[in-house]
C-alpha cells in the first residue's frame, strides 16, 4: 500500500486544520446550548447573568488587548464593566497588524482563556500530552488518512487523561479545587451574552461566525497567506520527519476540548440552578448544602473505610446525593397541591350517594 | 426617622441600607483567613510536605504566622490602611499566647485552623453587625446619615448645601446593582484626600563615619471621601437612588434663570420702596404746608 504524492502535497496538510474547524464547532454548539440556559435563568438569577456577562467580555477585552501587544500597536485605553469593554491603540495599524488583533478579538476569545487552564494542568496532569504517530507503516505517514488519525489519537490521549483527573480530582486539595474554579469561570464565560447597555445584543453562534467571515472575506490575502504558512509547516515537517505540523493543530484541539468541557460542567451547574429554582421556599438552597456535605462526607467515610477509589466514589456520590435531593424536592413541589383525599375516590363517593 | 424627628413638612422619600456586600473590603479581611485557614489545615494534615510539620510545631506556627503577616503587610500596602496589620498581627499574636497559654502545641495543626476560621466568623458577624447599624433616609428635605455599632454617628445635610455628587459603582456593584454616592457639602464635607510621600537615605564612609542625608516631597490630591456612615454607602438600587438624589438637589438649587429673576424681583422691590418713601415724604410735606397754612390763617 502506498500513499499519493497528490496527497501528501495537497491533502494531507489540510486534515489537522479541518479537526480543528469540527472541534470548534461543536466547541460553538455548547456555547449556544449555554446560552439556552442562561437565558431560561435570567429573570430570577440577574445578577448571576451579569457575572458571566462581565466574565465573557473580561476575556474578549483581555484578547483583544492582547492583540494589540502582539502587534506592538500599545494600548491608550482599556475600559471594561459588565456591559461593555474597549481597548484603543496607541498607534494605529492598518494591514496585516490590524487584521492580526482582529484575530485576537474575533478567535482568540474561544482559545486564549483555555490556553490559561492548559498551563495549569501542565502542573496537574501526569500524562497525555504526547503527540500520538497513528500508524507504524512508513509508506502512509504524512498523508491526510494518518493525519487526520495522528490529530484523533493525539486528542484522544489528551481527553483520556483529562477526563481521569476530572473523575479523580481532590476537591480538598486547594490547587485541583481552584482549577475546578477556573474551569467554572472559564465554562460560564467563554463569550458574554450580550453587548452595550441599550442595545441588547445577542452573542450567539451566528454573530461569532458573520464577524469570522467578514475578517477572512474582507482580507483574503491574509487568509491565503495563512494557508501558504500552514502548507509550508507541513513541507517542513515531512522534510525533517518530526510532526510538528499536527502537534501545533493539536494544540488547538486541546484547547478546544478544555473549553468544551468546561462549558459541559457550566452546563449542569446551570441546569441545578434552574431546577432547584423550581423548589419553593428556603428548601431550594438544600441542592447546594448537599454538594459539599456529601462530598465531606464520603471522604470522611473513605478515610476510616479506605478503597481504591476513594476520589471517584466520593465524587459520585456527590453526584448522586445532589440529583436524589432535587429529584425529590422536586417532586415534593407537585404533591404539595394534591388534596389528601384522591379525587377520583370522592368523585365515585359522590355518584353512590345520588345514585342512591 | 421617628415622627418626631420631622421637621414641618418633612416627607421620607427613601429609607435604605447598605448592600450586604457592599463592605466587601472588610468581608474579603475575613474571607482570606478561612482560605489560610484551609490551606494550612491541608499544608500540616494532608498535603506531600505533611511529613515536615510532623512533631514540629514551631514550623507550623511559623507558616502560620508569616503567611498571616505578609498578607496584612501586602494588604497594608496596597490599601493604604496599617490598620489591617495590625489586626492581623492581633490574631497571631492571641493565637499563638492561646497555643502557649493551654498548652496546645500537639494539637497545632487543628487548632491554627480553627481558631483562624472561627476569627474570620467572628469577622463576618462584626461587618454584618456594622452594615446593619446604618440607614439613610431621603427626604424631600434632606438626607440624614446613621451609623455606629457603640458610638452612633449622624449627619444631616440640606439639599441646598450640597455642591456636587460623587457615585461610584465597582465591579461587584455593577453585578448586583448597588453603588455609593457621596453628597459633598459646601463646606467640603465628604472630601478627603490622598497622600503621596517619596523619602531617600544616602549613608557614607566606612565603619562608624556615616553621612546620613535625607530627601523627600510630598503631594496632596483631593478626592471625595467619607465615612460610610456619612455617605450613602453601597445602596440599592443604586441608579434610581442616584436620580433620585440628584432630581432632590437640583429642585432645591437655584438655577441662573431663577438667580436673574429673583436679582430682578428684588430691583422692583427696592424701586417700589423708593416711590413709597417719596409719595410718603411728598404726602407729609402737603400736610405740613397745610398745617402752616391753616395756622396762618
Amino acid at each position: 500500500m502506498e500513499a499519493s504524492s497528490i496527497d501528501i502535497v495537497v491533502f494531507a496538510p489540510l486534515a489537522p486544520i479541518l479537526g480543528v474547524l469540527l472541534f470548534w464547532f461543536i466547541q460553538l454548539v455548547f456555547i449556544e446550548s449555554e446560552k439556552y440556559l442562561l437565558s431560561k435563568i435570567r429573570p430570577k438569577h440577574e445578577p448571576f447573568c451579569r457575572f458571566t456577562n462581565f466574565l465573557g467580555i473580561f476575556f474578549q477585552t483581555i484578547c483583544h488587548a492582547l492583540g494589540y501587544t502582539v502587534t506592538k500597536s500599545g494600548i491608550s485605553n482599556f475600559y471594561i464593566d459588565i456591559d461593555y469593554g474597549k481597548v484603543a491603540p496607541k498607534k494605529e495599524k492598518k494591514g496585516i497588524f490590524e487584521w492580526v488583533s482582529n484575530v485576537f478579538l474575533f478567535i482568540g476569545p474561544f482559545f486564549i482563556p483555555a490556553f490559561l487552564l492548559l498551563i495549569c494542568l501542565f502542573f496537574l496532569m501526569n500524562s497525555g500530552f504526547e503527540i500520538t504517530t497513528a500508524t507504524q507503516l512508513q509508506e502512509l505517514r504524512y498523508t491526510f488518512g494518518e493525519q487526520i488519525t495522528s490529530f484523533g489519537a493525539s486528542l484522544f490521549s489528551f481527553t483520556n487523561a483529562f477526563l481521569n483527573f476530572l473523575f479523580n480530582i481532590d476537591l480538598l486539595h486547594p490547587a485541583h479545587f481552584g482549577f475546578l474554579i477556573l474551569m467554572i469561570f472559564l465554562g460560564m464565560g467563554i463569550r458574554p451574552s450580550y453587548i452595550g447597555k441599550e442595545k441588547k445584543e445577542k452573542v450567539d453562534m451566528l454573530y461569532d461566525l458573520k464577524n469570522i467571515k467578514a475578517l477572512f472575506l474582507n482580507k483574503p490575502l491574509y487568509l491565503i497567506i495563512l494557508f501558504t504558512l500552514a502548507y509550508i509547516l507541513f513541507y517542513v515537517s515531512f522534510w525533517f520527519n518530526i510532526n510538528w505540523y499536527v502537534a501545533l493543530f493539536v494544540i488547538l484541539g486541546w484547547l478546544s476540548i478544555i473549553s468544551i468541557l468546561s462549558i459541559i460542567i457550566a452546563d449542569l451547574i446551570l441546569i441545578l440552578i434552574k431546577t432547584s429554582d423550581e423548589i419553593s421556599g428556603n428548601k431550594k438552597a438544600l441542592p447546594y448544602i448537599t454538594m459539599p456535605t456529601s462530598y465531606i462526607f464520603a471522604r470522611v467515610f473513605f478515610f476510616y473505610i479506605p478503597t481504591d477509589f476513594t476520589r471517584p466514589l466520593s465524587i459520585l456520590i456527590l453526584i448522586l446525593s445532589t440529583i436524589t435531593v432535587t429529584y425529590f424536592l422536586t417532586k415534593r413541589k407537585t404533591d404539595k397541591f394534591k388534596t389528601k383525599s384522591d379525587i377520583k375516590k370522592l368523585k365515585k363517593k359522590r355518584k353512590g350517594v345520588k345514585d342512591g | 426617622m421617628d415622627e418626631d424627628e420631622l421637621l414641618k413638612g418633612e416627607r421620607v422619600e427613601k429609607i435604605l441600607s447598605p448592600h450586604p456586600l457592599s463592605f466587601m473590603r472588610y468581608q474579603s479581611l475575613s474571607i482570606f483567613l478561612v482560605i489560610w485557614g484551609v490551606l494550612v489545615l491541608w499544608v500540616i494534615n494532608a498535603s506531600e510536605w505533611q511529613k515536615f510539620f510532623v512533631n514540629n510545631f514551631l514550623l507550623s506556627l511559623s507558616l502560620w504566622a508569616i503567611g498571616l503577616l505578609l498578607a496584612g503587610i501586602v494588604a497594608s500596602l496596597i490599601t493604604i490602611r496599617w490598620s489591617i496589620f495590625i489586626l492581623y498581627t492581633c490574631i497571631v499574636a492571641s493565637g499563638t499566647g492561646f497555643i502557649f497559654w493551654l498548652g496546645l502545641q500537639d494539637v497545632i495543626g487543628v487548632f491554627v485552623p480553627v481558631y483562624t476560621i472561627f476569627i474570620s466568623i467572628l469577622g463576618f458577624i462584626f461587618v454584618e453587625f456594622y452594615r446593619r447599624s446604618h440607614k439613610y433616609y431621603i427626604s424631600n428635605q434632606r438626607i440624614k446619615f446613621k451609623g455606629g455599632i457603640i458610638t452612633k454617628q449622624e449627619r444631616t445635610l440640606r439639599y441646598d448645601k450640597v455642591t456636587d455628587i460623587n457615585a461610584k459603582q465597582g465591579i461587584i456593584g455593577q453585578i448586583f446593582g448597588f453603588g455609593t454616592i457621596i453628597p459633598i457639602s459646601q463646606s467640603g464635607f465628604g472630601l478627603g484626600s490622598d497622600k503621596s510621600f517619596a523619602g531617600g537615605g544616602v549613608s557614607l564612609g566606612e565603619k562608624k563615619v556615616k553621612f546620613l542625608g535625607l530627601f523627600g516631597g510630598g503631594k496632596e490630591v483631593q478626592t471625595p471621601r467619607a465615612r460610610s456612615y456619612y455617605e450613602l454607602h453601597g445602596v440599592y438600587p443604586y441608579k434610581e437612588v442616584k436620580k433620585l438624589v440628584e432630581e432632590m438637589v437640583q429642585g432645591n438649587v437655584i438655577t441662573p434663570y431663577q438667580q436673574e429673576q429673583v436679582a430682578f424681583q428684588k430691583e422692583q422691590v427696592d424701586i417700589q420702596k423708593q416711590m413709597r418713601d417719596l409719595l410718603k415724604m411728598q404726602s407729609d410735606s402737603k400736610a405740613d404746608q397745610k398745617d402752616n397754612e391753616d395756622g396762618n390763617e
